[in-house]
């Protein structure tokens, strides 16, 4: 078992999300950086798709009532463990009675942390365990996790420890294939949307990313017919301030559409916090492809290094 | 004879498409029947993760991405088709307590419209009311078929609480809200019919496509 002694700003359990069932209203949540929390639990010996913690901010705590084998992604939140700083990146064996104090992200936003072993939660909701913070269902009780929760984890010993693994790199620059409205919006708010700095708004959460620029707005009166929206779906309210919808984003909207972040830089947005700036750039379905495919060999290039350091 | 303009089909990203319709010359629930076709069609084609109607559109998310080329080609004649599929729909009937404590807004909407409340309730319950699709919340439709005549502005001053069940008028729908959420809705009634239970095998009682009607369990004063 583990306990949350301090969750911090924001701490909730997500695997990666539940699809299939978007037409009935229902989001997608899980971890907002998929990939933090696909290398965390494969340094703990977990499959890719185990629950994990994801920690907004850090200033968090968590007691372990077992001995367990962990690994912290993401954002360097400055981990110790009784004291001893711990890298993100790697994994540790940890025992009953430890505790893991987070300090606060400088760098980034969000921390994930795997657990080794099976998470007994209760029975999952539409395939996944993730936690719908807006829906309010999913994970341990439908609601980020408040001091003094516990999770039932049963440990696993499946890996070597001391193992480590790179993130791909994070960036500011993020990628975007052009949205079906860009006809219906002036030329002018288009080029505006792309040759500006855009910078986080505190008002940010795990829906969307609202973004503002004391430069420019891209106000407009256009209405349009609701359509699906996703996490990635840059929509633009008549305020003229863009939002980049995120993992517990709703699954209809009806404000015109400036694009949508190309799938492979939606991760970048787990660490861009209230105050970072970031710019866009448009850019063609192949190069999307293309940076598709880099991380996915990222992530073959860790399993076949993993399966080797593991037999040797 | 009619005419259907051509839909436009626009890709979104790697992996999805959104197909749109909604400068079709058919009425919404006309244009809507054939997207619900052609979502079954699609869904049923096992090469979707999602598949979601929205006001005459359609948003299709493939499970790969190489596939895209294929729907790109395929979903014009897919949609010549399907006005001759036939359409799988439910019939729901929600018993509805109308005015009184569980309808707040109904004398608002009675007076707004020159009507008496009976007059309100004859006109919501008497309707045929469209799921045209989900979204907003898990389990909350988007209805059509809101008789003209109760067409009624939102509150200026939105409620902070409005309770599970209840039923409502927002401009030129109306709705009912699958959990307690803020909102800024004409509250004319409360159902009891169960919405959305995201412990039940199937969350949502409503799918697009479904047909209800609010019939009279009570008109309270």
């Amino acid at each position: 078992m583990i306990t949350v002694v301090k969750p911090g700003m924001q701490m909730s359990i997500q695997d990666q999300g539940r699809t299939g069932s978007r037409h009935l209203g229902i989001g997608q949540s899980g971890c907002i950086d998929p990939y933090a929390q696909i290398i965390c639990n494969r340094l703990v010996g977990n499959p890719d798709n185990c629950p994990v913690l994801e920690i907004t901010l850090g200033l968090a705590e968590i007691k372990f009532d077992n001995d367990y084998y962990i690994a912290l992604h993401g954002t360097d939140m400055k981990a110790t463990v009784n004291g001893n700083p711990i890298q993100p990146g790697w994994s540790y064996y940890i025992k009953k009675g430890d505790v893991l104090k987070l300090n606060a992200a400088r760098h980034g936003f969000r921390s994930y942390l795997a657990i080794g072993g099976i998470w007994q939660l209760p029975t999952p909701i539409l395939g996944s365990y993730s936690t719908d913070l807006t829906a309010k269902f999913g994970g341990l009780h439908g609601n980020a996790l408040n001091p003094g929760d516990s999770i039932d984890i049963t440990p696993q010993y499946k890996t070597k420890i001391g193992l480590g693994a790179m993130l791909p790199p994070k960036s500011t620059h993020i990628r975007v294939y052009e949205g079906p409205h860009n006809k219906l919006l002036s030329e002018q708010s288009i080029d505006k949307f792309i040759n500006h700095s855009w910078h986080i708004s505190p008002s940010s959460n795990r829906m969307g990313a609202r973004l503002s620029s004391d430069e420019c707005k891209l106000e407009h009166a256009l209405s349009l017919p609701s359509m699906a929206v996703m996490p990635g779906s840059i929509q633009l309210p008549p305020s003229g301030e863009p939002i980049v919808l995120l993992n517990d984003a709703q699954t209809t909207g009806g404000y015109p559409l400036l694009g949508t972040v190309i799938e492979a830089d939606l991760r970048h947005f787990a660490q861009l916090k209230p105050g970072d700036f970031l710019h866009f750039e448009f850019v063609s379905l192949n190069e999307a492809t293309k940076a598709q495919q880099k991380l996915t060999s990222h992530l073959n290039q860790l399993k076949i290094a993993l399966e080797y350091k593991n037999k040797q | 004879m009619t005419t259907y303009s051509s839909p436009s089909i626009t890709v979104l990203t790697t992996h999805c498409i959104y197909f749109d319709v909604s400068h079709s010359e058919q009425t919404i629930l006309e244009t809507q029947k054939k997207v619900w076709a052609l979502a079954q069609l699609c869904q049923q084609s096992g090469d979707f993760i999602d598949v979601v109607p929205a006001n005459n559109n359609l948003t299709l998310y493939l499970n790969d991405p190489l596939r895209l080329q294929y729907w790109l080609s395929a979903l014009n004649e897919h949609w010549l088709e399907v006005s001759l599929l036939k359409f799988n729909s439910t019939h729901h009937k929600l018993p509805t307590r109308y005015g009184g404590v569980h309808g707040p807004d109904i004398k608002h909407v009675a007076h707004y419209h020159n009507l008496s409340v009976d007059d309100v309730v004859q006109l919501h319950s008497s309707g045929t009311y469209h799921v045209l699709f989900l979204g907003f919340q898990p389990g909350f439709a988007y209805l059509s078929g809101l008789d003209k005549k109760l067409y009624t502005p939102r509150r200026s001053d939105p409620r902070t609480s409005v309770p599970k069940g209840s039923v409502a008028i927002g401009g030129e729908q109306t709705g009912i809200y699958p959990e307690t959420s803020p909102g800024g809705w004409q509250i004319i009634g409360h159902t009891d019919f169960k919405l959305f239970d995201i412990n039940a095998p199937s969350p949502c009682a409503f799918a697009p496509g479904d047909t209800i009607e609010f019939t009279i369990k009570e008109v309270l004063s």
